[in-house]
């Protein structure tokens, strides 16, 4: 399968969230078609590790941090968290399970239910698993509003669209800290926010990351917050994996030319580097009847005939960095065993 | 960020622009006159109705009018003596309009209330669980609304009575709850729709995968989650077809299907007076008056909701 | 016949777009809401401005005032719109009807509903062609695929037979900028057309936007919140904060050398490529003033780490620098001046100020 592998799987004690072979596909009405979210792929996260997942709508981002959380369950694959596998849990035990991870969503304002008190918004994991006395919860509840900077008092009294956006977004994560969870799934948690609060809560995250040891898997389309809150980051394009690499390295020396169209097109608050860029032509093609042989074939400058027939694996680049790509812009380094099929895929096919 | 209600002093001279116009009337919180209206007939119907047995001016509905210490047919038209004028028993109209009120709202209540009970329930069912259950209520609601609403209505109420009479522990079904049962069971379909609608665009939106995501079970979700926001759907709905019922009570009652013999309601009394129109037109005109501003003033109310609801949906 | 009229009174020589102490304010049950608050400025004809802020500072409202786009109802408009000399400020509805399309024009930031779903693309193009330049059906239906392909819509001509729903969300913001250029506007207006694109596509769509502007002549406004979107693609900045124009420079000039600490700390909020992973953002404490309250000095003060007693009672008015002329802000203690890196330096002493302001938040 394409831009699939596992080369890059780590065998680690700390390994909190192993994917292996994630796939996810809808149907499409009754037209016997699918749509082809997520095809195969294989992520790790180790604990206290941020891991981040980039790429244009449709490429699966999104789709992939559900699955995780089996809201719904994947087609196929397997999904081990602290050790156990989730897509073979039954209903009760899954809800049970659902308690050590939590998702943050994108629009702070509809993951909020409009009719309720923030207050009892924030209360209700505690409710629903009956933690603790009524006074230890109020105490939790106050304690959590009051470390992501809302007033408790406020917000026994108010419901969430009395607050703004940035507010909203910062109930929503009091609300996913209050059960405790060891990981924490973002959705886009900053791309509805203006700049400056999107500031304020990217930073609020790392504060609550380092405070409660948690560990993140944050989901976006913008690379630069990427960069800045991930350890690792995983690029996706179509429902595939196309490049695994520390944040740090994967803007220095981005591997696959998705990963560098993705970096050209941030638009940099310099009117001198603005000024070189030229944006990549064209658009995803539909994940229904996504394109054989590489995914990116049909917008990659670099894509011959057998990007066009043959699916590129993961391959090891070096320092954690791994890429899908019949022609990567960094040649591999280290050439061991089975990775040396990528030296053969990296010469030209003429 | 408190906003203090101090005059801001920014507010003060140097700033207003020269077309600064008069105090601004919030236009949101005002109700319009339409809806005072309404709200005042119906509170007003609604308080003679319940109180009529204790109120001096308002007869009882089967004594007689008498003039000069006679009843006749049609004696009295619409003054000081009889409101609304007499009907061809010499009751007084006036009076019948407000004790037939007594069983119009009771049918339309009640038969609102088992719409809204039945449909919601299959509606919330079907758009939560989707699948097998959708199916099913798709079904139900396909077959009920497959039918003429009158033709069922008529059917199911002249079965109804034979079913009574066979079935002794069902004595306490009379006409008015088969009214109930019969004008509520319309209802289903409409509600089940609308309600399946709003859960399924509502199960989609975040905060109840949020819930689910914290591990609440299905039944708490849609207590919990899904039910508040489906409230503005279901009242604005239920105003609406709370004056489709009245109206459709007044129908049948027309056709002879009403309550029984010596119960006035509006339908009965159009009914029974019709003939004498050109006679009398007060016996008919009145109850007509009746019905027709029951039914708008309820639009009116529903219609306001919708409005009011729709903006905070917007807003939200 | 009337457009040649108008044509002739049009001022071709003075500046497009010239704005006088422009305010938009709306009557709301809280009181009235100070919008737009006495803001000046001129556009160049051909040139590209950007309006900057966050949400609620006003630059959606300023670019609808212009485009006299607000609700009649409790909205309380002053001040003086120019247009090629022309007054619109005072235009109602009636008379805008002949500027907008031909004169100016605007695309918005969702190009799912600014479109109607149940017409087809070519239809909903070719229709005010037919309208505002009486052409003839397939007249106007051969302009709308020669739009298509200017706005890099490939297969143009089958595009014209599809309904929007069949499209990407970058493609239908390529019908929106065919139909908004259409009738050839001399100014066109762009509030946050990319902010729900993709990035790919943003980029796509910022290039299309500048190279049109240019082949036109036309002006282009375009309104984020987002200064990486504007460095690259316009001429000159407005930054906007609070309804007031805060600083207007040309785009070089304020990157070079931003005078307004609001300026400086937007561009220091937005995360940098160039900085290692986890470096901690310079967030801006606090939220947008309450415009129906506004501060009474500057409106950025009780946000502002450098404000003094002065900034939270006196408005500063808006000053060129002493460099450019055309470089104008609103502050009494600008970035660089002796004050700015005294108050800078009290706050490093300590421990990073921003950082703190931010934990207390």
């Amino acid at each position: 399968m394409a831009g699939t592998g596992k080369a890059h799987l780590r065998d680690s004690p700390d390994v909190l969230l192993r994917i292996e072979d994630l796939v996810v596909e809808f149907p499409v009405g009754r037209t016997g078609l699918k749509v082809n979210a997520v095809s195969g792929i294989s992520l790790d996260v180790l604990r206290g590790e941020t891991l981040g997942l980039v790429g244009e709508s449709g490429c699966g981002k999104s789709t992939t941090g559900r699955a995780i959380m089996q809201l719904p369950r994947p087609t196929s694959g397997s999904v081990r968290f602290e050790g156990k596998e989730l897509t073979e849990m039954s209903g009760d035990t899954m809800r049970e399970a659902r308690t050590r991870m939590q998702m943050i969503f994108q629009d702070p304002i509809s993951s909020l239910n409009p009719r309720r008190k923030v207050r009892q918004i924030v209360m209700e994991p505690l409710t629903i698993w009956k933690r603790g006395t009524s006074a230890e919860r109020d105490a939790k509840v106050d304690e959590i509003l009051e470390r992501v900077g809302i007033d408790p008092v406020r917000a026994s009294e108010s419901q969430p669209h009395q607050f703004s956006g940035g507010q909203c977004q910062r109930i929503s994560i009091a609300r996913s800290l209050v059960l405790e969870p060891s990981l924490i799934i973002c959705d886009e948690p900053v791309s509805a926010l203006d700049v400056s609060v999107q500031a304020q809560v990217l930073n609020l995250l790392e504060d609550l990351k380092a405070q409660y040891g948690l560990t993140l898997i944050f989901i976006a389309h913008d690379l630069a917050v990427v960069k800045n809150i991930s350890d690792r980051v995983a690029v996706m394009y179509l429902g595939k994996i196309c490049e695994v690499a520390p944040s740090d390295l994967l803007y220095q020396e981005p591997a696959h030319h998705y990963t560098k169209v993705l970096l050209d097109s941030i638009p940099v608050p310099d009117p001198e580097v603005a000024a070189q860029r030229t944006a990549i032509e064209g658009e995803p093609p539909s994940p229904v009847l996504p394109p054989p042989g590489c995914r990116f074939n049909t917008r990659c400058p670099a894509a011959d005939d057998i990007c066009r027939t043959v699916e590129p694996q993961l391959v090891d680049l070096g320092h954690g960095h791994y890429v899908a790509c019949h022609h990567p812009l960094v040649t591999p380094v280290s050439l061991s065993g089975q990775s040396s099929t990528a030296a053969v895929i990296t010469e030209p096919a003429t | 960020m408190s906003t203090a209600v101090a005059p801001p002093p920014a507010a003060t001279p140097e700033s207003p622009p020269a077309t600064e116009p008069a105090p601004f009337k919030p236009k949101r919180k005002r109700p319009s006159t339409g809806l005072i209206l309404a709200c005042t007939f119906l509170f007003v119907l609604v308080f003679l109705a319940v109180f009529a047995d204790y109120l001096g001016f308002i007869r009882y509905p089967d004594e007689k009018v008498l003039v000069d210490g006679k009843a006749g047919r049609y004696k009295l038209g619409p003054g000081w003596e009889a409101w609304f004028g007499t009907d061809g028993l010499s009751h007084d109209v006036f009076a019948s309009c407000i004790y037939g009120a007594r069983v119009t709202l009771q049918i339309g209540l009640f038969a609102t209330a088992f719409g809204i009970i039945v449909g919601g329930f299959l509606g919330v069912l079907a758009g939560y669980f989707r699948k097998t259950t959708d199916r099913v209520v798709s079904i139900i609601t396909d077959c009920l609304l497959a039918m003429p609403a009158l033709l069922l209505a008529m059917i199911l109420v002249s079965r109804l009575d034979d079913v009574r009479n066979d079935v002794t522990w069902l004595d306490w079904f009379s006409r008015k709850w088969q009214l109930v049962f019969t004008l509520g069971l319309l209802a289903v379909a409409p509600l089940a729709r609308i309600v399946r609608a709003q859960t399924m665009s509502l199960r989609e939106r975040e905060f109840v995968l949020a819930a689910r995501s914290l591990g609440a079970k299905p039944g708490r979700v849609i207590l919990r989650e899904i039910m508040p926001n489906l409230i503005p759907a279901i009242l604005t709905v239920a105003f609406t077809g709370l004056s489709i019922i009245i109206a459709a009570e007044g129908a049948l009652a027309f056709l002879g299907l009403g309550v029984e013999i010596g119960t006035p309601t509006w339908g009965k009394l159009i009914n029974d007076n019709r003939n004498q129109i050109d006679v009398a037109w007060w016996a008919t005109f009145f109850p007509c008056l009746m019905l027709f501003l029951t039914v708008v003033s309820f639009n009116v109310i529903g219609d306001r909701l919708s409005r009011r609801f729709d903006i905070r949906q917007a807003g939200v | 016949m009337s457009t040649r009229i108008q044509a002739s009174t049009r001022d071709l020589e003075g500046p497009l777009l010239e704005l006088t102490d422009v305010s938009t304010h709306f009557r709301t049950p809280r009181g009235l809401v100070r919008a737009v608050d006495g803001v000046s400025f001129t556009l160049e004809r051909g040139k590209a401005l950007g309006i900057v802020g966050e949400s609620g500072s006003g630059k959606t409202i300023l670019s609808r005032s212009i485009m006299g786009l607000l609700p009649p109802r409790g909205t309380v408009r002053g001040g003086s719109i120019k247009f090629e000399g022309r007054e619109i400020g005072n235009l109602d509805r009636k008379a805008m009807r002949g500027v907008w399309g031909k004169e100016m024009a605007m695309i918005f930031q969702d190009p799912m509903t600014s479109l109607n779903p149940v017409m087809k693309i070519g239809k909903q193009i070719a229709e005010p062609l037919q309208i505002h330049l009486g052409m003839n059906k397939q007249l106007a239906w051969a302009t709308a695929e020669r739009l298509l392909q200017d706005v890099r819509i490939p297969e143009a001509k089958r595009r014209l037979d599809q309904y929007p729903h069949e499209m990407s969300g970058g493609m239908r913001q390529r019908v929106m900028i065919a139909i908004a250029l259409a009738c050839g506007p001399t100014a066109l207006f762009a509030d946050e057309p990319t902010t729900a694109l993709d990035v790919t596509v943003q980029a796509q769509i910022l290039d299309l936007l500048g190279e049109q502007r240019r082949d036109r002549n036309m002006s282009l406004i375009l309104v984020t919140h987002d200064l990486g979107v504007v460095a690259g693609h316009t001429d000159e900045i407005a930054v906007m904060y609070g309804g007031k124009l805060v600083e207007k420079a040309s785009t070089k000039g304020l990157f070079a050398n931003m005078k307004m600490p609001y300026t400086e700390a937007l561009l220091q909020s937005i995360p940098k490529l160039d900085d290692p992973s986890h470096t901690r953002l310079n967030a801006i404490a606090g939220r947008p003033p309450d415009l129906v309250n506004p501060p009474k000095g500057c409106r950025f003060a009780p946000r502002c780490p450098y404000a003094s007693d002065k900034c939270i009672n006196e408005e500063p008015p808006l000053v060129p620098t002493a460099e450019d002329p055309n470089h104008l802000y609103a502050c009494w203690y600008p970035v660089g001046s002796t004050e700015y890196h005294e108050a800078k330096r009290r706050l490093a002493e300590p421990t990073d100020g921003l950082a703190t302001a931010t934990a207390a938040l």
